[in-house]
């Protein structure tokens, strides 16, 4: 069993890797994203980013986590609906600016974790960039 | 006692904005806080109000420098939805435009550190070299800038005289060798100005997750062309530089050694390139009709590894999504580790070390 194939079970996720697009996708229900970081940090995988979606009527935010395992790209999905999500930045250093991008971007909220501006400008209100306007 | 020294949003080195606030003891930095969004356009946003045409040549305005890395990823990502895959001869003129961007790209860095050493010869010298690899773009493109050669499905332009670039490259391969190359690997002046300064060690850098050279450069042997090959890197031979000192010295040599490469490479591919079409087969624009999917691309551009996650609805005409990992905006939050520590006077030179780009960094 090579190490990726080992992920799941250390996440306790009972699907296997779906390959697509060479993207390996993990589903990620009911897990969470804080373990996924902590897994990822013991195999030493390096963190690429994390790409936000808004979907359409007003079903969320689907969040793409993604670490690149020896040439491997690994995808982690979370679907959000409130909003908020765990922060990993405490875990995972190189998610700070990408955490902070989303935040502005669709006003979302990584617990754990305060914010210093990175694309706004003082008195810009987060949210303005990528969120529909009707929102 | 510290205080605070504000560098930028115009700065010493370079030609983009941004700014660091450098807190100082005596000329020693203790502590750096980054600023970037000076060069913010909103071309994520953007990208969904363009359709499949007019979003290549939006994405080729993220970087001044390595454009066509920009349209390289959109098309592989549009490629990947569509499930369609470029000609051989189409993938082989992808490497040799992109090896040729890293050329200029590295030349143009090299020219910028040199200036910043104080070796203003070097500037100059590099200025005029990097104008001839735009010769060779231009001869190839017609443009020396941005050179829209990626399409869905292949290139825009084909190469009809490989042989005339071949011998423009060996042109430019024996002047790099005879200037460029000996003074950032033996000159002492050079050497000296970059030893020791600016480090960051292997630790760090997998922390911060930095790509491209300024990973290299700290013992991190990652290169996408090498890990996860793309366009027609896996039929040529190239070796990954790879130095573990991770001071602005390592990433002068990381660089020098992958001009070398890209040489290699250029004249692997120049010399073997398949004949063929230049496009596939129902890739024309009337032809495309995307489905719903979401494909993800990389490619390991002059700065370090790009990404570009792009999603469609079925019958649109603009992507649902359009993201954007460009290689400063990995490497740039580093340079905090890179200053703590170091002299007022040498923040400038570390900064250009990672060969920055606001531009790529703020979209």
């Amino acid at each position: 069993m090579n190490t990726l194939e080992t992920i799941p079970e250390k996440l306790g996720v009972a699907d296997a890797w779906v390959e697509k697009g060479r993207v390996h996708w993990l589903p990620c229900d009911g897990l969470n994203v804080r373990d996924v970081a902590k897994t990822m940090a013991a195999l030493h995988a390096r963190f690429i980013t994390i790409t936000a979606t808004e979907l359409p009527d007003g079903e969320g935010i689907r969040m793409e986590y993604h670490w690149d395992l020896d040439g491997q790209l690994l995808g982690f999905p979370f679907q959000i609906s409130d909003n908020k999500i765990e922060s990993i930045y405490d875990l995972c250093e190189a998610a700070n600016w990408i955490e902070r991008e989303i935040h502005e971007y669709y006003d979302v909220n990584f617990i754990g974790r305060e914010y210093e501006l990175l694309f706004l400008r003082q008195g810009d209100k987060p949210g303005v960039n990528l969120r529909e306007e009707d929102e | 006692m510290s205080y605070t020294i504000p560098m930028g949003p115009y700065h010493p080195g370079l030609e983009e904005p941004y700014k660091l606030d450098l807190v100082c003891e005596d000329e020693t930095v203790i502590d750096a806080k980054l600023h970037v969004g000076f060069n913010f356009r909103g071309i994520e946003h953007l990208a969904e109000t363009r359709n499949h045409v007019q979003v290549i040549a939006l994405m080729e305005r993220v970087c001044g420098i390595c454009s066509n890395i920009h349209t390289l990823s959109m098309c592989q990502s549009m490629e990947g939805i569509l499930d369609i895959a470029p000609p051989p001869r189409a993938l082989y003129i992808r490497v040799i435009v992109a090896e040729l961007e890293r050329l200029h790209s590295h030349v143009l860095w090299a020219g910028v550190a040199g200036k910043l050493m104080g070796f203003k010869t070097m500037f100059m010298r590099c200025f005029a070299l990097r104008e001839k690899v735009m010769d060779v773009l231009e001869a190839i493109s017609g443009n020396r800038v941005n050179y829209s050669m990626n399409r869905i499905g292949g290139v825009n332009r084909d190469i009809a005289d490989p042989s005339a670039v071949l011998a423009m490259v060996e042109a430019l391969e024996k002047e790099m060798v005879h200037t460029i190359i000996p003074v950032f690997t033996t000159s002492t002046t050079a050497l000296s100005r970059c030893a020791g300064i600016g480090v960051l060690t292997q630790e760090q850098a997998i922390s911060y997750g930095v790509v491209g050279p300024t990973a290299r450069a700290s013992g991190v042997p990652q290169d996408i062309r090498r890990a996860a090959p793309y366009a027609a890197y896996s039929d040529l031979e190239f070796d990954v530089p790879v130095e573990t000192g991770g001071d602005v010295r390592a990433r002068l040599l990381v660089r020098a050694l992958e001009i070398m490469q890209s040489c290699r490479i250029l004249h692997q591919a120049l010399t073997k390139l398949p004949s063929g079409p230049i496009h596939a087969e129902g890739s024309d624009e009337s032809d495309i009709a995307f489905p719903t999917g979401t494909a993800t691309s990389r490619v390991e551009a002059p700065r370090g590894e790009v990404m570009y996650s792009v999603s469609w609805e079925e019958d649109s005409d603009n992507p649902s999504r359009v993201h954007v990992r460009t290689p400063t905006y990995a490497n740039m939050p580093a340079i905090r580790a890179m200053v703590i520590g170091a002299q007022l006077a040498e923040t400038p030179l570390i900064q250009a070390s990672i060969d920055p780009c606001y531009s790529c960094t703020d979209r």
